[in-house]
């Protein structure tokens, strides 16, 4: 065993210290090599001892007596020893400051500067203190100070060893600092050369130095030449644990299951050698991180953070740490670990996964800013992640910022339009604005699954189905639920193979037990939490079909598989109140409450049942405000509640005091107001106010609020809104707008009421007696008799309907007898429907008034009375109208007689003026033939016969022509004249002798004297012409009857044209 | 088990039709007849397939208009309820008066002849009772009251005790009735005594029928949109069946005994298998409520296929071939 021997002082002897049992306290060795002054190299040689031995504190005690002012004073001519001292100590320091943390790192890294100036103060030239001065700028990452200190050593001694492995080093880090490319391999082209040269220098050197040639070549991209360099290294020290790491992982990136196995199994030699080294560690705690061994994982990255102090190598051991939490569920410790592995990095390209495992953590503690930083961090390295950027939309929808939700979600389908889930997250948010567009979206998801032959998650298949149920298409609905459903028990419920038994059973008794018998029996009811969203929709749908035994069986099947689900009692306490099972409603509600008893959905249900009972109308606005607190004040329904619990107090019967009333409208206006405050688009809150103001009868507002109020529902298909129609109805009967009303009351009963409603029906009735539209109101109300036959209000209601028709018609100054004997028969009716009720007011306090059901009893005996006496009346006044008609019937026959004979005589009158003309037309052309036998005479006449001939031919047709003209004019008068007309023939046949006269005399005479007195006579008949053509100028006719008169006095021959002037004299007669 | 549509009549009445009632084919009479009764306050006699008028003129009188009818299995008389709680029995063939019967102080509803045709029983109406009269000599028999049932919320109108409806069993041997507040009576109609209630509506019971082929299973239609199958011997509530989106105004079964026909406020007429208790086909040719839905009863010469007549408020009258 190794000795070191101190000689003792002024002997020869020397005192011998075995190595490997120095004693504990170092004190007693410093105490001999003191009292013999040692020579300072033996102090050396037991420091390094202690060192070996992991003693440092020893190491550092001997070390500091060894460099201390006394050593100055001893051994004052003793140079290197003392310089090695001091470096020994100084490089002591420098490690101490690379392992520790921030305060104590500075303060180690200033004792080690002052040992390295000590030493230079002793030799400024000695090199070994210029390489501890490098190494600690090396440690300090002051890589220049570094580079110059090294290079003050090789300018001395270019083949110094340690000189040039610093040097190496150093540049090999600016390598790896350095951001351009083309310089980095510089820097590493120059790290190689100095360590072959160093290899050069001392070519049995450690295999270290081999090792920063594989690194060189492995940065320079020669893998070969690396990955054959690490082989050396290991061929010259098996153990060497940076190349079995590195080895590892060039196996590693192989990405091959064979190179994956070699790499891991390196990983885990170099851990058995060494167990510290933190990247064997972080690998491994990688590898078993996947294979689920978390117990291991956290036991090596627990080692791998002890051992290291590199901030890079830290973060992957705390983010192995945080996913090995992570995948156990233990969101809070994961988170921490994230936290810490992100401190570890200055920036997110160094590591980037932890921020994405961060921005998890911070999303499921719904810290969507802490979430969003984080994500945004991935993206500054990887601005594409489709993973991040979807996590961002998720965050955006999170927080109700639904269109930057949707853009970012659009980003990732440009990104990756096969991403499924982009396209069902954009379907969802789409939902609400866009109902196609979400539903395309939605489709899309489903059609990229199919083609990647992936199954279809439940969530798509039940959004599309949600899809289709509030678009109202039910069957695509039903189809999707099924799909999202697949096999179950609940299919022998949906096709009604399920035995009656079970639907006998579940509709008896209230609990679950008719399962539980079902499962003893050996039928599975297994119902997949995944499921049970599903099947609460589907069963929502059957309520929607009103297929209610369905529902309420899957309501019930859910109740028994998960006891928790609140909503389902909610249904099938809405399924019993549809019902009228008021009682078991609330007593479900209540289970509900035991739950959960601050759920504001409950709490509001109760509210409104107890609502319509007298006894408890009072406690649902407790429940009501109960609804309100538990959802702090976001819940707009239960303020709309409270709203109309205050209106609803406000019109109690019981507490009319105006006061009290104005008091609780004025508390229920401030609470819709509220409403309307946080929604605008609040429609119940809208038509409450409305409502409010109709109260104060300012209608105008009144009617613009529920016309705004009723164009909106109107326009959605998910708000069914019956109240506004009703309430614009009512504005529109109190404005005195009867038509209005009742179109608006009609039109409401068909649309949500099927007909059904009785009190609206009660509505239309009043409108129709206010618009005294007696026979309407009155069958309005019979029907809402029918449909609501013991409210004993409708009957006399319509007891007055029809005394009031009766009273009507009786006012009128003139009725018919049909009008009557309708009067008659309207008031028996009324009177034994008010006898009905003035009996039935015994067995029932329907709330009349029984003295007022008398008085009109009496009043309308009286009214028939009277009635039947205007009966009587109007039937003797029928009775004389009947034989008045008679007699006017009678008349109307003579006259229809007297009509048809006179038709009859104008009829014969007719056929004779035919027969008459056509003989005129006849003896005409007789006479026509006669006067061409004359013209044929004349014709052998000399030349001035001839011209005479002609003219006379002239003047006949002439006067045939006027005669045939005032035959026309004769017939146009009445019969009166038809003897005239038979005198004008006669006196026709005389001129035709006359003329044929004229005309032998003519031929006769051939005596010249006689001729004027033919041009005269000519003359004059022309003149007669003229007379009938210019009736109309008296002075000329006059005239030209002077003319003819003197004419006659002249010849004999012109007396005879005067007699067609007596033809004109009868014409004018 | 189908219905096809056969014939509709538009305008059948002047007013909303409230009820239908097939008279049995009768010796003097070999085809059945349909009976349709409105608010145009006269009663109708049609004569299949073709839905002729089979009668000279309207029965008329019958004020405020017509709510129930029924017919005596014999085929001879047939009678009317009006809303002024008349009840007119008349011979069908002549239409000429045969009885006015009335049971102050009370309204009377819905009526059905003893399945013998021995007596006519009324529901009660606002007197919470059934009536009946002999149909001999139309003379009262006794007035049954319907007890209150247990539990029940009290009443302070009394307006949930009226009684709507009534059945009686194909042997005779039970009567029941349906009341506004859902309540149904059962009795022994031979004893004339009460038996017990039957449970499960909460909402009034409008039209009710026992299977022609079991006489314990009494099928019931309510406001409550349900079809409910009691075993009303037995006092259990044996089915349901759910669908219409309104109220269930009547309801028949088949002379099969396999199906039930009933006719809604939703404007439809479904019909249903009682095996399955499914809706098995739904008929939407009315636009306003099916006030009464009657199957044509067995018998008559060359009667081979059935027939459901349905009719509306819409004033019209549809039959259909149930095959």
């Amino acid at each position: 065993m190794a000795s070191v021997y101190i000689p003792v002082q002024g002997t020869e002897e020397e005192v011998r210290v075995a190595l490997d049992q120095l004693p504990a306290d170092a004190s007693d060795i410093l105490d001999i090599l003191k009292a013999e002054q040692a020579p300072l190299h033996l102090w050396l040689i037991i420091a390094r001892e202690y060192f070996k031995q992991g003693k440092i504190e020893q190491f550092r005690q001997i070390l500091e007596e060894g460099s201390g002012p006394e050593i100055d004073e001893y051994y004052a001519d003793v140079k290197y020893e003392r310089i090695a001292i001091l470096n020994a100590l100084g490089a002591f320091h420098t490690f101490l400051g690379k392992v520790e943390r921030a305060q104590q790192k500075e303060v180690h890294f200033k004792e080690a500067t002052q040992c390295y100036n000590r030493a230079s103060r002793i030799d400024e030239t000695e090199p070994s203190t210029w390489i501890g001065r490098g190494q600690l700028c090396v440690v300090k990452h002051d890589l220049q100070m570094a580079s110059d200190s090294f290079k003050i050593v090789l300018d001395e001694d270019g083949s110094n060893f340690p000189a040039l492995l610093g040097q190496a080093s150093v540049y090999f880090l600016m390598g790896d600092s350095e951001q351009q490319h083309k310089k980095a391999l510089d820097y590493y082209r120059n790290s190689l050369d100095l360590y072959k040269r160093a290899l050069r220098a001392y070519t049995s050197c450690p295999a270290a130095v081999r090792l920063g040639i594989a690194f060189c070549r492995y940065k320079l991209g020669q893998s070969d030449k690396a990955r054959q360099a690490f082989q050396r290294v290991l061929q010259l020290d098996p153990e060497n644990i940076d190349a079995l790491v590195a080895l590892a992982i060039m196996d590693l990136q192989t990405n091959e299951a064979g190179g994956i196995r070699r790499g891991m199994e390196k990983m885990r030699r170099a851990f058995e050698i060494y167990p510290y080294c933190t990247l064997a560690l972080n690998h491994l705690a990688n590898h078993y991180f996947f294979t689920g061994q978390h117990f291991v994982v956290e036991q090596l990255t627990e080692t791998a953070l002890s051992s290291s102090n590199h901030g890079l190598l830290k973060s992957h051991a705390f983010y192995n740490l945080a996913r090995s939490y992570h995948s156990k569920g233990d969101i809070e410790t994961a988170g921490r670990y994230y936290m810490a592995s992100v401190n570890e990095i200055s920036k997110p390209q160094d590591f980037v996964l932890p921020f994405f495992g961060l921005g998890q953590i911070q999303l499921k503690f719904a810290d969507y800013k802490s979430s969003l930083a984080s994500f945004e961090k991935v993206l500054e390295v990887h601005p594409e992640n489709c993973e991040s950027l979807k996590a961002i939309g998720h965050i955006y929808a999170k927080s109700g910022e639904n269109d930057k939700a949707i853009e970012t979600f659009k980003k990732v389908t440009r990104i990756d339009p096969k991403d499924h889930q982009a396209f069902m997250e954009l379907g969802e948010l789409l939902v609400q604005s866009d109902w196609a567009t979400a539903m395309e979206y939605l489709k899309t998801a489903r059609n990229l699954l199919k083609k990647a032959g992936e199954k279809i998650p439940i969530e798509l298949l039940n959004g599309i189905g949600l899809l289709h149920f509030e678009k109202g298409e039910l069957e695509m609905a039903e189809q999707s639920f099924k799909e999202a459903l697949g096999d179950g028990f609940w299919v022998s419920i949906i096709d009604g193979s399920v035995g009656s038994s079970v639907v006998n059973w579940s509709i008896q008794y209230r609990d679950q037990s008719f399962f539980q018998q079902l499962e003893e029996e050996g039928t599975p009811l297994e119902l997949p939490w995944d499921k049970v969203t599903t099947l609460f929709n589907y069963a929502r749908l059957f309520e929607e079909l009103h297929d209610t035994v369905k529902a309420s069986l899957f309501y019930r099947l859910i109740i028994f598989k998960y006891p928790d689900y609140i909503d389902t009692y909610l249904r099938l306490a809405a399924i019993a109140k549809e019902k009228n099972n008021l009682q078991l409603s609330i007593e479900l509600i209540g289970d509900a409450l035991k739950i959960d008893d601050k759920y504001p959905n409950a709490l509001s249900m109760l509210g409104s049942l107890e609502l319509q009972g007298d006894e408890t109308w009072l406690t649902a606005k407790e429940h009501f405000r109960e609804a309100k607190d538990a959802s702090e004040g976001k819940d707009t329904y239960s303020m709309l509640q409270l709203g109309n619990w205050n209106y609803f107090a406000a019109n109690r019967p019981e507490k009319k005091a105006p006061k009290f009333e104005a008091t609780h409208r004025e508390k229920a206006k401030e609470l819709y107001s509220n409403v309307l405050k946080q929604h605008h688009g609040n429609m119940f809150a809208a038509n409450g106010i409305g409502i409010l103001y109709a109260e104060k009868a300012q209608w105008d507002i009144a009617k613009e609020l529920f016309t705004q109020v009723h164009e909106a529902a109107s326009g959605s298909i998910f708000v069914q809104m019956p109240d506004v129609w009703i309430n614009l109805a009512h504005i529109y009967f109190a404005q005195g707008f009867f038509q209005q009303a009742v179109k608006m009351y009609q039109n409401c009963l068909r649309k949500f009421f099927y007909n059904t409603d009785a009190t609206i029906l009660l509505y239309l009735a009043r409108t129709h007696y206010e618009a005294e539209q007696w026979q309407d109101c009155r069958k309005t109300l019979l029907r809402a008799i029918h449909l609501a036959p013991s409210n004993y209000l409708l009957r006399f209601n319509v007891g007055v309907s029809m005394q009031k028709f009766s009273a009507s018609t009786l006012q009128k100054t003139k009725r018919t007898v049909d009008e009557v004997r309708a009067t008659v028969s309207e008031l028996q009716n009324a009177i034994r429907v008010f006898s009905l009720l003035s009996v039935a007011s015994t067995y029932h306090s329907h709330g009349f008034d029984e003295r007022k059901i008398e008085t009109h009893i009496e009043y309308c005996k009286h009214l028939l009375d009277a009635a039947k006496v205007h009966r009587d009346a109007a039937e003797q006044a029928e009775q004389q109208n009947k034989q008045k008609m008679e007699v006017a019937r009678q008349i109307a026959l003579a006259d229809e007689a007297r009509r048809k004979a006179e038709e009859q005589r104008k009829a014969q009158l007719e056929r004779r003026k035919q027969e008459d003309e056509l003989k005129q037309v006849m003896q005409q052309e007789q006479h026509f033939e006669r006067v061409k036998e004359q013209w044929k005479t004349s014709s052998n006449t000399p030349g001035k016969r001839k011209d005479r001939s002609k003219h006379e031919d002239e003047e006949g047709g002439g006067e045939k022509r006027r005669k045939k003209g005032g035959r026309r004019r004769k017939d146009q008068k009445t019969k009166a004249h038809y003897g005239e007309e038979e005198e004008d023939e006669y006196r026709d046949e005389p001129e035709a002798e006359d003329d044929y006269a004229n005309t032998a005399r003519s031929n006769d005479g051939g005596d010249s004297e006689k001729a004027p007195g033919h041009l005269l006579a000519a003359a004059g008949l022309e003149d007669s012409d003229a007379e009938e053509d210019d009736m109309g100028h008296p002075q000329s006719a006059i005239e030209r009857k002077r003319r003819a008169w003197s004419e006659s006095e002249d010849d004999e021959p012109v007396q005879r044209p005067v007699q067609p002037s007596a033809g004109e004299n009868d014409l004018s007669d | 088990m189908k219905l096809a549509g056969l014939k509709s009549v538009d305008g059948a009445h002047e007013e909303s039709i409230w009820a239908a009632a097939w008279v049995p084919a009768a010796d003097h009479r070999p085809a059945a007849l349909l009976l349709t009764g409105a608010l145009d306050e006269t009663v109708r006699l049609w004569a299949p397939d073709d839905l002729a008028s089979a009668a000279a003129s309207p029965s008329r009188g019958h004020a405020l208009g017509v709510v129930s009818l029924a017919a005596h299995p014999a085929g001879a008389v047939a009678a009317a309820v009006s809303l002024d709680s008349y009840v007119r029995v008349f011979d069908v063939d002549s239409g000429s008066s045969v009885a006015t019967l009335e049971a102050p102080p009370s309204e009377v509803w819905g009526i059905q002849f003893h399945p013998k045709g021995s007596a006519l029983a009324a529901a009660g109406g606002g007197s919470g009772s059934v009536k009946l009269w002999d149909t001999e000599k139309w003379k009262p028999i006794t007035s049954l009251a319907v007890p209150r049932p247990e539990g029940a919320r009290p009443d302070k109108t009394g307006s949930g005790k009226f009684v709507l409806s009534v059945a009686w069993s194909p042997d005779g041997k039970l009567l029941a009735c349906g009341s506004m507040d859902g309540t149904i009576a059962v009795y022994d109609a031979v004893r004339m005594k009460f038996l017990h209630h039957l449970e499960g509506h909460h909402m009034p019971v409008r039209s009710m029928v026992f299977s022609p082929v079991d006489p314990h299973v009494l099928f019931t239609a309510s406001d409550d949109c349900h079809i409910h199958i009691y075993d009303a011997k037995e006092k259990s509530l044996i089915g349901a069946m759910s669908g219409h989106a309104s109220w269930v105004l009547s309801i028949d079964v088949s002379p099969d005994g396999m199906a039930v026909a009933t006719g809604s406020s939703d404007r439809t007429v479904r019909l249903w298998d009682i095996n399955t208790r499914a809706s098995v086909q739904t008929m939407s040719n009315h636009n306003d409520q099916v006030w009464a839905v009657a199957f044509r009863p067995p018998g008559g010469t060359g009667v081979r296929a059935g027939r459901l007549a349905s009719v509306s408020d819409d004033k019209s009258i549809t039959l259909y071939d149930y095959s």
